[in-house]
């Protein structure tokens, strides 16, 4: 297979630099695989596993928020946060779930906690489900 | 008489001396932060350049869609985020920002976001408009900050509640040198040489207005991360370089001191010997 270069870049810095083979991600509206040669184009990203073959070799990462884009063969992915799979901290995102449950399940709660709740349980049920893939 | 004018020296360098501690110990914590947040910028840098480069490039090479973030509208209602710090004695760190401000703002019917106390307190005591005071405190604010931030800048630029977006931050050079910079966040404006450049086709997935309307808040809340990483930095620099020209200057009161000090005991001591000298006589 073709190999292109791939950049992801995210503000905590670099998470990968170098050739990869195919990338598949989750963006706003499903999921989107990329291989040498894709077409010019821009998407904003989910929530959601992020599938990325180095040499041959699968490697997941959960990956949140941001955009990707591909402009002239070159692949950059610019989540808001990434992390690899095997370095996502399940007992945080675990208490990160309960505190998000709880404000969900609090009748009083307003409406920009519920939001942020919600979107909290997202990101956090995002992460548990990529860190068993390894 | 020589006696008191040596007693009152001796307590001048006392306290010089005690003055020249509190700003050598202030330098030291300076370069320890400095280099924190010295790394905290560069490692958001690539970040904030790739965020940059990918946005400019969707916007010169991309198609005729018309987005909002895209259109120059002919008001001049404006939002300024001013990024400074909390505290005072970094030299001109806080001044620099404040005075790039009022420069920018001249004409304008302007709105301040401060992020930082002492541009807060700034605002305040000239009555300037503040969208917010959310953030005032720039040690504490998060990414997640800086990105409902972005988020409710672009919604009242939708609104037409704004028209301008402008981020007042202080750039990273290197540790000796920083620059207050102002920056235009939004309407994004395309260059016109740029746009006829334009040769290939790029898809949007699902469609170019709602690709846009979802990236630009996120480049909005990247960028301005990015400038706090760097405006960080540089008041951690910023107060290293006046802390150590304090603790230089109190080095160099105190030596002028001791001579006068010094010359001021000898002449005490030489005329109680002439004193002496001439009472045996």
């Amino acid at each position: 297979m073709k190999d292109f270069s791939l950049t992801i870049v995210t503000p905590d810095g670099l998470a990968f630099d170098g050739q990869a083979q195919e990338l598949i991600v989750r963006t706003t509206t499903g999921d989107l695989g990329i291989l040498a040669g894709h077409v010019n184009c821009v998407a904003p990203l989910g929530m959601g596993l992020a599938t990325i073959v180095v040499d041959g070799q699968k490697r997941y990462g959960a990956c949140i928020g941001g955009m990707v884009s591909v402009l002239n063969g070159q692949v950059k992915l610019v989540p808001t946060t990434f992390e690899w799979s095997e370095q996502i901290d399940t007992a945080r995102a675990a208490l990160s779930e309960n505190r998000a449950r709880t404000v969900l399940a609090d009748k009083s709660a307003s409406d920009t906690e519920l939001r942020l709740a919600e979107a909290r349980l997202k990101r956090a049920l995002v992460r548990k489900s990529v860190a068993g893939y390894k | 008489m020589a006696g008191v004018s040596t007693k009152e020296i001796k307590t001048r360098i006392r306290s010089m001396e005690s003055t020249r501690q509190i700003t050598r110990a202030m330098e030291m914590v300076a370069s320890a932060k400095l280099r924190k947040a010295q790394v905290k910028a560069m490692a958001c840098r690539p970040y904030f350049e790739t965020l940059y480069r990918a946005m400019w490039d969707i916007v010169d090479t991309g198609s005729d869609f018309s987005s909002p973030f895209l259109q120059k509208k002919d008001g001049n209602k404006a939002v300024f985020v001013l990024i400074s710090g909390d505290r005072g004695l970094a030299g001109g760190y806080n001044n620099n920002v404040q005075k790039l401000l009022l420069s920018q703002m001249e004409g304008k019917d302007a709105a301040v976001l401060p992020m930082g106390k002492k541009g807060a307190d700034y605002l305040k005591s000239h009555e300037i408009k503040m969208l917010t005071e959310q953030y005032t405190q720039a040690e504490t604010v998060s990414l997640g900050d800086c990105f409902s931030v972005a988020k409710q800048l672009c919604k009242g630029f939708k609104n037409g509640e704004i028209d301008e977006v402008f981020v007042i931050y202080t750039k990273f050079r290197s540790v000796l040198s920083q620059e207050p910079m102002c920056l235009q966040l939004l309407p994004l404006q395309r260059s016109e040489e740029k746009v006829s450049k334009r040769t290939q086709e790029i898809v949007y997935e699902p469609d170019g207005a709602t690709v846009f309307d979802a990236i630009v808040p996120e480049y909005l809340g990247g960028v301005l991360y990015g400038a706090l990483c760097e405006s960080r930095a540089s008041e951690q620099a910023a107060r290293r370089t006046a802390m150590d020209a304090a603790t230089e200057n109190a080095g160099e009161m105190i030596d002028a001191l001791s001579l006068q000090f010094n010359r001021a005991r000898q002449a005490a001591i030489t005329q109680e010997i002439t004193e002496i000298v001439a009472g045996s006589q």
